[in-house]
């Protein structure tokens, strides 16, 4: 039973993984790319892993997401619906990929594994746990500390208020003149570094209450 | 509330425990169909009506099951019938982790599997999946919105689900969810983990997208995810949307409030009363809050629900320490 689910999985993680690079959609891509991860997933479970293999799943399905939404947002596709390739560069990566299959395949075939039966998926997460907080605390928690790193550097990236004023500021509707007209023509003014800085320090001010948050409307 | 009640070792065949949860999964999906219009009544003052309100959802059902379906121009159509049938799955799934009962011999099935809240944390997360897809392969514009908004809101409630449920799993010293409900014998988590159940039942609204956390199916969307769809895969949409209700409601009652744990009637009974109380619960709220703007509750989540739920946790593992230290565990 076990022989039969492992290699259904391992025929369905290569397979899924090849359907990556087939499929003409984004957000097909990244989820061809998930079911891949599921297989492996399910592969770790019956290795004895069973929190690694379940913690790979939960981590995955929100990666995915994140990352078909970014590539939705970063391509110019209109909503990312209409059909494009997902291969380019073809020399590059059929290098790239032999190399890569050949070191993978090389590890794979002369390298030693150990082969001993977890007993208990229990203690396997236990020893997990005691490996993190123990002897590979130093590589873990340095790890950790570089992802978070990256984390706020990206959170700050995206922040809507950056230095120079508010993300969404570029869609706020002009403000209306006495008349209720459109103020004529503030482009030369506004150019003037000096006048833009102190603007934009009196436009924080009342940045909250503008409402747009465009970020979020999506 | 997965499992077979009580059947000693793993002998249980698969087949007929798939059936059980699915059995359990649809007279939940019934039950909170009927909670939601006798709730509603109730809230707006009108005669109950018992009777019609218990064949309702058996006739809108039926009118659903044979309305025509409607497709948009060059949906993903492969995907789109994915969608409902993955999140179905996907309660499935989570509900299947639930024990019923606390038979002797858990260790072989599903309810006893050694990293079951995980399992169930996994199952959940994968949610946002099924209703991102079910949004974008409409190809239309207010389905897509509503699986982008699903996406900000899962971002937002993810994290305090995961953290109020690593909390319940702290006294237990297990991630095995019958040992969480074993170890809330003496003092449920209700209690000694004040802050983890509201927490956990916000999460689940949103989870469910139900009640004032519906943003991707919202009247302002006309439907959102739900608003190209008809007939018999909006029925299925429906249903599997509850479903995931009933799979969080589940795991709360077992999480939270001791499981099949109680006098006088038997383990299932007291978990499906515990179930239904926390649908109650929710489903009231429901009707009685309104719908808040996505925006501030994405705000609201990670400037007050995240840091509260690691609260959460960092209360509960000193009180696990201080109470649960030097019994050895269990």
């Amino acid at each position: 039973m076990r022989e039969i689910v492992f290699w259904a999985m391992a025929i369905a993680a290569v397979v899924t993984a090849w359907r990556v690079f087939r499929a003409d959609s984004m957000v097909r891509a990244a989820y061809w790319l998930m079911a891949s991860f599921v297989a492996v997933g399910v592969i770790l479970v019956l290795l004895g892993a069973e929190f690694l293999g379940l913690v790979l799943l939960l981590m995955m399905a929100g990666e995915m997401t994140i990352m078909a939404v970014f590539m939705v947002m970063f391509m110019m596709n209109p909503a990312g619906l209409n059909p494009m390739t997902m291969v380019h560069q073809h020399r590059t990566s059929i290098v790239a990929g032999v190399v890569a299959f050949a070191g993978l395949a090389g590890v794979g075939i002369l390298g030693r594994f150990p082969d001993a039966r977890v007993s208990e998926p229990d203690r396997a997460t236990a020893q997990l746990g005691g490996e993190l907080l123990g002897d590979s605390m130093l590589v873990f928690e340095t790890a950790g500390v570089a992802l978070l790193a990256t984390m706020i550097g990206a959170l700050a990236i995206a922040s809507s208020k950056g230095r120079y004023g508010g993300a969404d500021e570029g869609s706020a509707p002009p403000e209306l003149g006495r008349a209720g007209e459109p103020p004529t023509t503030k482009a030369g003014e506004r150019d003037t570094g000096e006048q833009r800085a102190g603007q934009h320090e009196a436009e924080d001010e009342h940045a909250g209450h503008g409402g747009t948050m465009s970020g979020m409307e999506m | 509330m997965g499992s077979v009640t009580g059947s000693p070792g793993s002998s249980i065949a698969p087949i007929a425990a798939a059936v059980t949860v699915l059995l359990l999964l649809g007279i939940g999906i019934y039950a909170v169909a009927v909670l939601d219009r006798l709730v509603g009544r109730a809230v707006a003052r009108e005669p109950l009506r018992l009777r019609a309100v218990l064949i309702a959802p058996v006739r809108e059902a039926a009118l659903l099951l044979m309305q025509q379906r409607i497709s948009t121009e060059r949906p993903d159509a492969q995907l789109w019938a994915f969608a409902p049938a993955l999140l179905g799955a996907l309660a499935a799934a989570g509900l299947a982790v639930v024990p019923a009962s606390g038979g002797s011999g858990m260790t072989g099935s599903i309810p006893g599997m050694s990293a079951g809240i995980v399992y169930f944390g996994a199952a959940m997360a994968i949610v946002m999946v099924a209703v991102f897809l079910q949004g974008w392969a409409a190809n239309s514009v207010l389905p897509l919105i509503g699986g982008y908004r699903f996406v900000a809101q899962a971002l937002s409630y993810e994290m305090p689900l995961a953290l109020v449920l690593i909390a319940a799993a702290l006294p237990a010293q297990s991630l095995s969810v019958v040992e969480i409900v074993r170890s809330q014998h003496a003092v449920w988590n209700v209690v000694r983990q004040p802050l983890g159940l509201p927490l956990y039942l916000i999460a689940a609204s949103g989870l469910a997208f139900w009640g004032p956390l519906n943003f991707p199916d919202g009247a302002d969307l006309v439907g959102g995810t739900a608003a190209e769809l008809s007939g018999a895969p909006l029925l299925f949409w429906k249903a599997a949307r509850t479903a995931v209700l009933v799979a969080a409601a589940a795991m709360g009652a077992a999480a939270f409030l001791d499981g099949w744990w109680g006098p006088f009637i038997p383990g299932p009974l007291w978990m499906a009363l515990k179930t239904l109380a926390l649908l109650v619960i929710i489903i009231l709220a429901g009707h009685l809050l309104d719908r808040v703007r996505l925006e501030r509750f994405v705000v609201v989540s990670w400037v007050v629900l995240i840091p509260v739920a690691l609260v959460d946790v960092f209360l509960s593992g000193l009180v696990a320490l201080w109470t649960g230290g030097q019994g050895g565990g269990p």
